[in-house]
């Protein structure tokens, strides 16, 4: 309860409430999100044939990580719950979009990288399955 | 008739007191025993807490009080811890404290914050009291956040300095 008669600069209580907005409602939907885009990532990764142990381990190990630090942050307060929801249920819409995730050598730079091809890219699924195919 | 009387009883056991009004008389013991009275800061801008010394934003937020007192020469900070077995002079020799840190009970506090005794309090209670005497700012029963952090806080005393 402050006087209102009070003439007070609005900028440091501005500062405030954005800051504690964003850790009370922001951070969880970050970490639930995080929770479920990380499992999941180290899981289809780990199920390809391709990729080595340490790095399953690695990605395993940061997702279980990034996972128990949101929750000791999460447990602190109930109205960060349905927030935490919100974010697993964002990361798992949209992980269900995902029709495969590769590593194919980029042509020129002759390193791997991550491409996601999406459920709606018929193209990249044809190209995919045409790749599967030609490895058969 | 009944719900209702009910209803008025627990609104008036959760009211605290308004805001502005003026600030009762307290008495700050010191561990050393020194016994110093919130009337005599009059003339002066005074940031009051009631804490618990073992609570964590207690602890913070004195460090952000005795910041304070260093930056603006017109103020003055003290503090009132309401636990039981408070060592208070552990407490500010821990935290560097400057200003004084007495002692009082849990009914004191809530007579002081025009809170119902019994009711649960949130710590720090923060209340900015004017050169008059008049209390400014109070935290909400459950504790205000916004006045533990150092920005508002400088802000708002040196509102009440240019008063």
């Amino acid at each position: 309860m402050i006087d209102h008669s009070l003439v007070i600069s609005p900028v440091a209580a501005l500062v405030f409430h954005l800051k504690q907005g964003f850790f009370l409602y922001g951070l969880p939907v970050i970490f639930g999100f995080l929770t479920i885009f990380g499992y999941q990532s180290a899981g289809r990764i780990s199920m390809m044939p391709s990729t080595k142990w340490p790095v399953v381990f690695a990605l395993a190990s940061a997702a279980s990580m990034i996972t128990l630090f949101g929750w000791m942050i999460m447990v602190r307060r109930m109205q960060m719950v349905p927030f935490y929801g919100c974010g697993v249920g964002l990361a798992y819409a949209m992980m269900s979009r995902v029709y495969a995730v590769t590593m194919p050598l980029h042509p020129r730079l002759k390193i791997r990288y991550v491409r996601v091809t999406w459920r709606g890219d018929k193209e990249g699924i044809e190209r995919l399955r045409q790749a599967l195919r030609a490895r058969v | 008739m009944k719900i209702a009387l009910f209803l008025a009883g627990a609104l008036a056991l959760m009211a605290q007191g308004p805001v502005p009004r003026p600030a009762p008389e307290l008495k700050i013991v010191e561990a050393s025993g020194k016994v110093t009275t919130l009337s005599s800061f009059r003339g002066r801008v005074v940031l009051l807490a009631f804490i618990s010394t073992e609570c964590p934003h207690c602890q913070r937020a004195s460090g952000v009080f005795e910041q304070l007192s260093h930056e603006l020469s017109g103020l003055q900070v003290a503090e009132v811890a309401f636990n039981e077995n408070a060592d208070v002079a552990a407490f500010a020799k821990k935290f560097g404290l400057s200003f004084p840190v007495g002692v009082s009970t849990s009914d004191l506090a809530h007579d002081f914050l025009g809170i119902g005794r019994g009711m649960r309090l949130g710590t720090p209670q923060v209340v900015a009291i004017d050169r008059s005497g008049v209390i400014r700012a109070q935290s909400e029963r459950p504790g205000t956040p916004l006045l533990q952090t150092h920005d508002f806080l400088h802000n708002l005393l040196k509102a009440l300095e240019a008063r």
